[in-house]
């Protein structure tokens, strides 16, 4: 092998890659892309606020129509001695304004029920505003019926939430940690090398196709090795879908930045709570509870095995990809043998999935040392502490295996650059390999 | 001395053997044709050549070494099968293939556009290769084939899809090249640039070389000792000491076409004196066997 060829091999594989026209396209939009997503629920909300619907309150108890408060969505309005059939026929003459007629029945304490009418279904959003202030109020009231003093602090008193801390031990003592970041750590972690290899392993195949159709493959393996052209393939195309995700990470954090410099997301109150809410569903209720569990996690020891095994994932699977693009004519033949690829990646992630619950189950630790799923369902593991054998051990398998693939594929593409006009089937392929 | 030597090649696929214990040597320096129909095995050899693919028998030797992958940087190869980069800049795509010969960036660059000028291409080598015409990039093709300056220069099929302008820039250049020092193989169909500009040759049939040789020596080999004259009478009279008559033509400047065969062991300085005295002889010469029908005769074993 020379490296000085190599190196040339790389460096137009990448230009010719980068400099596509499609690719640029993509690079740049797809960030436009994400982060208008974000945006646009926001967005939407400050449109929707400031119309607020006209809610009118027929209040016959006389107690609850004025705690309905004016919110963002709705203004409720009361309305005072009027007959509800008359305001009925008056509303359903009139054209708009009002968007929706609550009537509270006097005996609403007993029937637990109101009732609201309007031309069409309302929305479920004003559904559960009339719910919650009612149960709320409605509580307050009944209790207080009861008037034993002191009754409302007792039961506000009783409501309990538990939250779970978990501790774990290491060399230095204990640390915080969180059963749920390192579920979302394995996740993203397996997420990302999945989609790296489905997409820049399909780059690699169709790389390869497109040199055999152009014929321009002859040329170049009278100059260089064949092992020499398909390596510069799966190393360039590393590096393409390297400066992608860089170019995106950095136009995500600026747009990110940006946004809320401009304070577009944070206008909204109701996106803003909407996002505690969910915070506050973690178990971790506190916020210094996650910096402290971020903290708690060995990063240096996680993102080093997690590169290793990106590594090698990309590789074994890139020599797969460039083996059988090797064997095809055409794009539109290079299905037969993509499928079965795409198969066996997406396999790995929904074992992955699976694994999230038991990380140390039969099923997870047995996948996590074949070389076609480890990339994937150790990454899920990985957080919850994996024995140093098994890694060592699984990486070995997967660095062996990647090795012993891309001498084989190495040996198919040698034949299959410079065969046309046939179909290959797998048997031929093996024959190749040989 | 022998630039290539092939030994006893033999190719293998699974039921086919397009290369049959083939033997060829090529001198430094010397123009050789590799003919033969198609399928008879030329672009396997061509192949073995260049360390695309290997012999499963014999050897290929370079200046009577065995030849290494290394060796492919004294070669330039033009497949049959033209292909470029679409995308890429001309003077890019030529530079890039003369670096992977193991050309520096700027020697690369400088052939490049020496090339470039020489085939009246400056103006285009900033413009995309799927810019060009076709013939344009054929060009192209034979500049990046040719940028390193190689010792030894393989052309299969060069003078396919080009007109016939190009075609007598190509062979002029091609000439060129050869006679600044590097040998040239080629393989064609076209049997008059054979006879026009080869020195040797070898006929690939079914796998195996059926002839090889000097171009002149094999021609005169074929050669049916057949002769053209121009009488400057209407008639020629057969005379069955010395040859019969194949066929007679009147002649558009008065007087008669004839071809003719000598009798096994006549000369043909007594057949010259004996026609001299009856008529006035106003040309005799040679009719030499075309490469053509050389080719033909040897592929199908049938004479004309």
């Amino acid at each position: 092998m020379n490296k000085d060829r190599l190196f040339i091999i790389i460096q137009r594989e990448y230009k010719a890659i980068v400099a596509k026209k499609s690719f640029i396209i993509v690079t740049l939009l797809a960030p436009v892309l994400m982060i208008g997503l974000m945006c646009i629920p926001a967005l939407l909300m400050n449109i929707n606020s400031s119309d607020a619907r006209q809610i009118a309150i027929v209040d016959l108890s006389g107690k609850y129509g004025k705690e309905f408060k004016n919110t963002d969505e709705y203004s409720f309005s009361i309305l005072e001695n009027v007959p509800t059939e008359k305001i009925k026929q008056e509303y359903k003459d009139s054209d708009g304004g009002i968007y929706a007629i609550l009537v509270i029945p006097a005996n609403v304490e007993t029937t637990k029920q109101v009732n609201i009418y309007s031309d069409n279904p309302v929305k479920i959003s004003l559904n559960e505003e009339i719910e919650d202030v009612l149960n709320k109020s409605l509580s307050e009231a009944k209790i207080s019926s009861y008037d034993i003093p002191g009754l409302s602090e007792i039961i506000e008193n009783s409501r309990i939430s538990v939250s779970v801390k978990s501790h774990t031990w290491d060399d230095d003592g204990e640390n915080v940690s969180s059963s749920t970041l390192s579920m979302i750590i394995g996740m993203g972690l397996a997420m990302l090398t999945y989609m790296f290899v489905l997409i820049y392993g399909a780059m690699i195949m169709s790389s390869v196709v497109e040199d055999k159709t152009n014929r321009i493959v002859e040329v170049i393996v009278s100059s260089c090795r064949p092992l020499e052209l398909m390596l510069g393939k799966i190393i360039s195309i590393a590096l393409v879908g390297l400066t992608q995700i860089a170019v995106w990470a950095v136009f995500t954090g600026i747009g990110l930045f940006a946004i809320s410099a401009l304070g577009i997301a944070s206008t909204s109150p109701d996106a803003a709570a909407q996002l505690q809410g969910d915070m506050s569903q973690l178990p971790l209720s506190e916020g210094e509870e996650i910096v402290q569990a971020i903290l708690g996690v060995d990063w240096i020891k996680i993102l080093a095995i997690f590169v290793l095994y990106f590594i090698g994932g990309y590789l074994l699977y890139a020599a797969l990809f460039a083996g059988f693009g090797s064997a095809v004519d055409q794009q539109s033949d290079a299905n037969q043998f993509m499928t079965p690829v795409m198969m066996i990646i997406i396999l790995a992630l929904l074992i992955g999935e699976g694994c999230m619950q038991d990380p140390d189950g039969t099923l997870g630790v047995v996948c996590s040392f074949i070389p076609f799923t480890s990339p994937i369902v150790m990454m899920i593991r990985l957080p919850y502490e994996v024995p140093a054998w098994e890694i060592a051990v699984s990486i070995l398998l997967l660095y062996g295996t990647a090795l012993l693939l891309t001498f084989f594929a190495s040996r198919i593409y040698r034949t299959g650059i410079l065969m046309y006009g046939r179909k290959v089937t797998f048997k031929e392929l093996l024959k190749w390999a040989r | 001395m022998e630039i290539i030597t092939v030994n006893d090649v033999v190719k293998d696929y699974s039921g086919h053997r397009p290369l049959d214990h083939v033997n060829l040597n090529i001198d430094e320096g010397c123009v050789y044709g590799l003919l033969g129909p198609n399928g008879a095995g030329k672009t396997s050899l061509i192949r073995i050549l260049n360390q695309i693919t290997r012999p499963d028998s014999g050897e290929v030797l370079l200046n009577g070494k065995p030849m290494t992958q290394e060796d492919v940087m004294h070669i330039g190869y033009l497949p049959e099968e033209r292909g470029l980069y679409k995308k890429m800049k001309v003077l890019d795509h030529i530079m890039f293939l003369g670096r992977l010969k193991g050309m520096s960036k700027n020697d690369a660059r400088k052939a490049a556009e020496e090339w470039l000028e020489r085939m009246d291409l400056s103006e285009w080598s900033n413009k995309k290769i799927e810019a060009l015409s076709k013939g344009m990039a054929q060009k192209v093709q034979f500049i990046s084939t040719v940028v390193h300056n190689p010792k030894l220069l393989i052309f299969d099929e060069p003078f396919s899809g080009f007109d016939p302008v190009n075609t007598e820039q190509l062979k002029k250049e091609i000439l060129r090249l050869n006679q600044n020092g590097s040998t040239i193989l080629f393989s064609t169909h076209n049997m008059a640039s054979v006879e026009e500009v080869c020195d040797k040759f070898s006929l690939i049939n079914n796998s195996k070389v059926v002839l090889q040789g000097n171009v002149n020596e094999i021609r005169r080999k074929f050669a049916k000792h057949l002769y053209r004259i121009h009488i400057a009478e209407p008639v020629l009279a057969p005379d069955d000491s010395l040859f019969t008559i194949e066929s007679v033509k009147p002649h558009q400047l008065g007087g008669c076409n004839a071809t003719i065969k000598l009798n096994p062991g006549v000369e043909i300085r007594h057949a010259i004196e004996s026609l001299n005295r009856t008529y006035n002889l106003m040309g005799f010469e040679e009719i030499l066997p075309s490469m053509h029908e050389i080719f033909i005769e040897t592929v199908t074993g049938k004479n004309e």
